[in-house]
């Protein structure tokens, strides 16, 4: 099978490794990855239901050392995570996450100290039904993606409400399940529509400017995009989850390129395999970019026997650098591309 | 019983066999298409309808990645309770008991799921078809170890399974036939066997998580001599035992009485002999087309009959899809969902879990004290809730049709009516009506589900889940 390899941004490296959950290195359904100015990088694990009392952030570097990690487990209680999905920071360089079944943002320091939470379950303005991406711009306005409300909601860093737009539906202004949620350099807010297969511009007011994509797998098409990310000079970068992909556009939405992964063995794998002698020697005589029979040639069903393609691209990241991080919630690592 | 309540008894009849139960607005709706009508849509679906996928990977993490057993099984389960292709689910469900393949083996969810799949396309089809793609499917490779027959060096357990668990049965073939079955079948494996093979082994996840299979012919490794199989001779491929099999009228017998025994009756009586027979008829005239099988079944006068009705105990699954759907439970992702596979296998039958090659032994062996009690709680937990928008449908249903004041026999009636109808025996009914007459207001208000006669309304139907008729299907 060929790898489509015609990236404006090249592939750099892949991190990770599956982890079982409960503590050290490696990823458990990673879902989202953030990069702080001393360039630590943050992933939320969030973790099977056999594994989910390991929720958890885990904090690495571009090196591949694991730091640390941290977070208070499963539940309900105060810095506790049911089901989370993002991530961002805020411009206190406080880590801002949202939970689509607890219905708030639970707020953490750097170092791993809860902070705070808000947020309740509802439909009223300020309330949450499924609190999914989550962005922050340079003046501390936090927009979240009110998925199962169908709409974007603004607020200060510290919880209080400032306004929303959207309803349900396929028209312009309107959303179905909202996902991934960004702000570009101009204060404008993209958002991945998820069951409209679409990403819709706006500027912080919530007035509609455009739109890119329709359903579809052909170049500039989307089945349900999970992420949208623009970078320093407004090519945005898109999730796309069902096609599972990540496709990049011009500042003016014209197709420039697409990515389905090229995954190589992250220090980690290597370990494993150092001290696994028999699975190295099986694999090394594998083809893990096999063909696919007919009836199982999907994105899904091909990237799950393909190893180097991406395999449930939830998220993505740009960093400082414009470094792009695609994060893999079925393939436990993160895979990382140059610009 | 009037024309109506005949006609709702026996589709009621039909959709627990056919499928999982019906609700009582489904249950209006095919009985305005027609027995038959209805009896062709299940045979021939179209395209499968359920909760979408998409829902459901986007909510739970498990089964998009389908690493472990309890996510993939609560992924098919959340088919089976949505679906409006009830046959499609039930017949998968059929084969799987029947071609049973277990994750304990292969540590590979994916699989098992695709190998589900190839169920539900195949299901209704030829048999002749089936038995291949089951002969190229890559969890059963491994399952049965065809992975390791080689040209020269052959492993014998996927041939003997093929004849005596899958086709024809113990007592029809020699040995011989089996060592020869297993020699054609070399060179059917799956790509990257070897790497495979290890990590299932090991359960290894890592580097990054499973990767799931595919079949692969490997030429060079399959045996081109001359075999002899049921007395023929000739330089025979896997395609050709196949082809050998279905011909076999001892392969028409097996498959007609399994099919007779999961839709029909745990038991073989003289008056089932003839509709198997006459399932064996069509087997041969349809060339081993198992959708003119069951139609022979669903529309025959035994099947429409008493002896019929009430003649199966339910299967675990059949018992939790069954109140899931009727109870409207886990129509949208839902938390814990994958507790609903934990419930299958604590009841005895583990979705994709299998204790053997064989199966699950079912009828009368599916209840012991542990079983039914797991059962009774998870019905009752069910319908006891009043918010269950199946629970509140009957509850307004009741109440659109008393507003007010209702008798105790009226309430117990119509519950009986609307979680089937189920025909009960009258000291069963006498005591639902005693545990009724306890409450000293029963009164129904229409949009009222809060009331005291609403959760009356809830805790008869846990009772009438836990008793014998509503086990039986």
């Amino acid at each position: 099978m060929t790898i489509i390899k015609k990236n404006s941004s090249s592939y750099l490296k892949t991190i990770g490794i599956a982890n079982n959950g409960f503590n050290g290195r490696g990823f458990q359904n990673p879902y989202s990855i953030v990069v702080n100015h001393d360039k630590k990088i943050f992933v939320l694990n969030r973790c099977d239901p056999a594994r989910r009392t390991a929720i958890r952030i885990g904090v690495f570097n571009l090196e591949e050392d694991y730091l640390y990690e941290f977070g208070q487990g499963y539940g309900t209680e105060n810095g506790q995570f049911v089901w989370p999905v993002a991530m961002a920071f805020d411009t206190q360089g406080r880590l801002l996450i949202t939970d689509e079944h607890n219905n708030r943002v639970t707020i953490f320091s750097t170092e791993g100290e809860y902070l705070t939470k808000w947020g309740t379950t509802g439909t009223k303005s300020g309330q949450f039904d499924g609190p999914s991406g989550i962005a922050v711009d340079h003046e501390g306005v936090v927009y979240i993606s009110d998925q199962r409300n169908h709409r974007i909601q603004k607020y200060s860093e510290d919880g209080d409400f400032i306004g929303q737009w959207g309803s349900f539906g396929a028209n312009k202004n309107q959303f179905n399940y909202p996902w991934g949620i960004c702000v570009d350099i101009d204060a404008n807010v993209f958002v991945a529509d998820w069951r409209n297969d679409r990403i819709q511009k706006f500027n912080g007011d919530g007035e509609y400017l455009s739109t890119i994509g329709c359903s579809g797998d052909a170049q500039g098409q989307f089945i349900r995009p999970s992420a949208v990310s623009v970078d320093s000079i407004g090519n945005i970068y898109v999730a796309d989850w069902g096609n599972e992909r990540v496709q990049i556009f011009d500042n003016t939405g014209n197709f420039t390129d697409e990515l389905r992964g090229e995954a190589t063995l992250s220090k980690w794998a290597e370990d494993f395999l150092e001290s696994n002698p028999d699975e190295k020697e099986t694999r090394d005589i594998s083809d893990l970019t096999p063909d696919i029979p007919d009836h199982l040639n999907t994105p899904y069903h091909i990237s799950s026997q393909t190893e180097p393609f991406f395999w449930g691209p939830v998220s993505i990241y740009l960093d400082a650098d414009d470094n792009l991080y695609v994060v893999e919630s079925n393939r436990h690592r993160i895979q990382i591309y140059q610009k | 019983m009037d024309t109506n309540a005949n006609d709702m008894s026996i589709m009621a009849h039909l959709m627990r066999r056919a499928g999982f139960t019906a609700t009582r607005m489904e249950l209006e709706a095919y009985i305005s298409d027609g027995y038959e009508s209805t009896v062709e849509k299940l045979l021939f679906p179209g395209e499968p309808e359920n909760m979408p996928d998409d829902m459901i990977r986007r909510y739970h993490v498990d089964q998009s990645e389908m690493r472990q057993i309890e996510g993939a099984g609560a992924y098919w389960l959340y088919r089976m309770i949505t679906t409006k292709n009830p046959l499609e689910e039930k017949i998968a469900l059929f084969w799987h008991g029947l071609f049973a393949t277990g994750y304990a083996k292969l540590n590979q969810a994916r699989v098992l799921l695709n190998q589900i799949d190839m169920f539900r396309r195949f299901g209704l089809g030829s048999f002749k078809t089936m038995l291949i793609e089951l002969s190229k499917d890559p969890a059963m490779i491994i399952w049965l170890d065809n992975n390791d027959n080689h040209k020269g060096a052959i492993n014998e357990n996927y041939g003997r399974e093929l004849l005596e668990l899958f086709s024809m049965g113990i007592g029809n073939y020699s040995e011989n036939d089996v060592k020869e079955c297993a020699r054609a079948f070399t060179g059917w494996t799956l790509k990257n066997a070897e790497y495979m093979a290890v990590r299932a082994g090991k359960d290894s996840i890592w580097p990054y998580g499973r990767i799931a299979w595919q079949y692969q012919y490997r030429e060079e490794d399959h045996d081109n001599g001359i075999k002899t199989f049921l007395g023929r001779t000739g330089n025979f491929n896997g395609q050709d035992i196949v082809g050998m099999i279905v011909e076999e009228i001892a392969t028409a017998r097996f498959l007609s009485t399994r099919l007779f025994q999961y839709f029909a009756a745990d038991e073989i009586t003289d008056d089932s002999e003839l509709i198997i027979s006459s399932m064996m008829d069509s087997y041969f005239e349809s060339q081993y087309q198992v959708s003119a099988m069951l139609r022979t079944l669903f529309n025959s006068d035994y099947f429409k009959s008493e002896k019929c009705m009430y003649a199966r105990i339910k299967g675990p699954v059949e018992s939790v899809v069954g109140t899931a759907r009727l109870a409207g439970s886990y129509r949208k992702p839902t938390l814990d969902v994958h507790k609903l596979w934990f419930q299958t296998f604590f009841m005895g039958q583990g979705l994709l879990a299998p204790p053997t090659v064989e199966g699950w032994h079912e009828g009368t062996e599916w209840i012991d004290s542990g079983a039914l009690v797991e059962r009774i709680n998870f019905a009752a937990n069910e319908f006891g809730d009043v918010n269950k928008p199946g629970v509140k449908y009957i509850i307004d249903r009741l109440s659109r049709q008393y507003n007010g004041s209702i008798k105790p026999e009226s309430l117990v009636d119509g519950c009986l009516d609307l979680i089937g109808p189920i025909k009960v025996e009258d000291l069963t009914r006498e005591s639902l009506i005693e545990f009724v007459s306890s409450y000293n207001d029963t009164s129904l208000l229409i949009g009222d589900i809060n009331s005291i006669g609403a959760k009356c309304v809830a805790q008869t139907l846990g009772l009438i889940a836990s008793t014998r008729e509503y086990q039986l299907a």
